[in-house]
């Protein structure tokens, strides 16, 4: 460290260590207890920050954490966080790009692999639960903040929102088959309603919606 | 509800307002004195959350507290972040808006962990500054916390209870004094916590907290999931003597039992606050 005098210096030092640990000791800059080491005074920070973000992931994605399981999601989150560190001071949108992250990243996605359908399943799932804590928090009509309730369009793979649902009554569903799926997200009384669409509906619904719709999972998507 | 010091209201005792229990609060009106709600947690959102919380804010005072203000980083203010927080401290009328003594981030990103500063003139100088600002932002008192920590810094000329008693006198706020904090920075740091609450400004603390830890044997963690621990009871008797009684709220985050048992534990800090020699908390 540079200057291990400087407020600043010693701010940026400290988060790099949390945001990325590696084997550095900190004792020229944290003093030990008497039972601890700094190097283990520090740990307790770098796994605090990690597991309440994870823990705020899951939170915001019930479903996926049902469909991989928790240590799978998790993977999946921590590469996500290490990659977008928040910029926010809420952690509402923490998850806020992790479909398109995983579209991009997608461990199927190597020279010569085979594209997965799990994989694909996942992403629509992760933009469904991201849709859906949007339009839960978004402004609407109950106590006029807005002119209209909110609404999100997405064209999906598979009954995703039926899944989530089913995790959401504490049920143990199967993954769902894949079908196309077209999905209007909206909100009545404070409660997200999810309306599965034919594809006549969805197209008309598009052109006359503000909101332009979602594409299903691809590396391209605005996720 | 009645003036207590800095020009605060004395509101009682109150609870941290959380999600799950929204509905038995809105359908028993339960007796607590004041809700203290997570500003962030509010920030982002217009939905069911915040019209409960408009709901609630009619019938009881709300205070809000902060986890993002991050007044110690070298990052300038977020003036978006505060005129946020300014609009919802206005729409429930938070007599006072609160955060900790830390920071939280640098470079643009938000750890969303409360990280501890050194406790050193440049540090005082940098959070004095900050906080004459968001309370000029704010229109209102901003009350600070100690927050726990579990690592200390070589460069620290300053204790801890000093940093905070010179930082309220020279920035003219608050203080809230997080008695379970007390506890927890005194076993991972080796201090004396009586000594601590002995030396603070007493005039300057307008709130307390008392929640639960998690204690792993090498230091403890303030894991608010818990019921209040003995030694904590202890030091919150102390304090209250200290101060005079404040205004104090029962922290849960975590393991967030039903309602019923948070108003049973206000009742022990009501029994504990009576039996210190001021006469206690009100409320």
């Amino acid at each position: 460290m540079a200057d291990a005098t400087s407020l600043a210096a010693v701010q940026r030092w400290m988060q790099s260590l949390i945001l990325h640990p590696t084997g550095e000791d900190p004792g020229h800059t944290i003093t030990p207890s008497s039972r601890l080491s700094a190097r283990e005074r520090l740990f307790v920070h770098q796994q605090g920050y990690r597991l309440r973000l994870l823990e705020c992931m899951r939170t915001l994605h019930p479903g996926s954490v049902h469909l991989l399981g928790q240590e799978i999601f998790d993977g999946f989150a921590q590469d996500h966080l290490d990659a977008h560190p928040s910029r926010s001071p809420t952690l509402a949108g923490l998850s806020t790009g992790f479909a398109g992250h995983l579209a991009r990243t997608r461990p199927d996605s190597g020279p010569g692999a085979e594209r997965e359908a799990w994989i694909d399943l996942l992403i629509d799932l992760i933009r469904f639960e991201r849709a859906f804590t949007e339009v839960l928090d978004a402004p609407g009509t109950e106590d006029g903040t807005a002119p209209a309730p909110p609404l999100r369009l997405l064209r999906v793979c598979a009954p995703v929102h039926a899944y989530l649902a089913a995790v959401h009554r504490g049920e143990e569903p199967d993954p769902p088959a894949q079908r196309p799926v077209h999905l209007a997200v909206s909100r009545r009384h404070f409660t997200v309603v999810t309306r599965e669409l034919s594809p006549g509906a969805y197209a008309r619904l598009h052109v006359s919606s503000s909101h332009p719709p979602t594409s299903p999972a691809a590396p391209a998507s605005e996720d | 509800m009645s003036e207590a010091r800095l020009g605060l209201p004395h509101l009682g005792l109150g609870v941290g307002l959380r999600t799950p229990h929204l509905p038995y609060i809105r359908r028993h009106r339960p007796d607590v004195g004041f809700f203290e709600i997570i500003s962030e947690n509010f920030l982002d959102t217009r939905g069911g959350r915040r019209h409960a919380l408009a709901e609630i804010a009619e019938r009881y005072p709300v205070v809000l507290h902060g986890v993002s203000l991050s007044i110690g980083s070298t990052d300038p203010l977020d003036f978006g972040y505060l005129r946020r927080l300014k609009r919802l401290a206005d729409e429930v009328r938070a007599p006072w808006v609160s955060d900790h003594v830390c920071w939280t981030g640098v470079l643009g990103v938000h750890t969303h962990d409360l990280l501890p500063l050194p406790f050193t003139e440049e540090t005082l100088d940098h959070v004095v500054r900050r906080v004459r600002v968001v309370q000029d932002v704010l229109e209102r008192r901003l009350v600070l916390e100690n927050p726990s920590s579990y690592v200390e810094f070589r460069a620290s000329t300053l204790a801890e209870w000093e940093f905070l008693g010179r930082m309220a006198e020279e920035a003219d706020c608050g203080l809230l004094l997080d008695v379970n904090n007390v506890h927890v920075s005194a076993f991972n740091h080796d201090f004396d916590p009586v000594r601590y609450l002995r030396e603070l400004p007493h005039e300057r603390v307008v709130q307390m907290h008392l929640a639960g830890h998690t204690h792993y044997g090498t230091h403890i963690v303030d894991t608010h999931d818990a019921p209040v621990s003995e030694p904590v009871w202890e030091l919150y008797r102390l304090a209250t003597e200290l101060t005079g009684g404040v205004s104090t709220l029962l922290e849960r985050d975590d393991k967030l039992p039903p309602f019923p048992e948070l108003l049973a534990e206000l009742d022990r800090a009501r029994e504990r606050a009576a039996a210190a020699p001021t006469g206690g908390s009100r409320g």
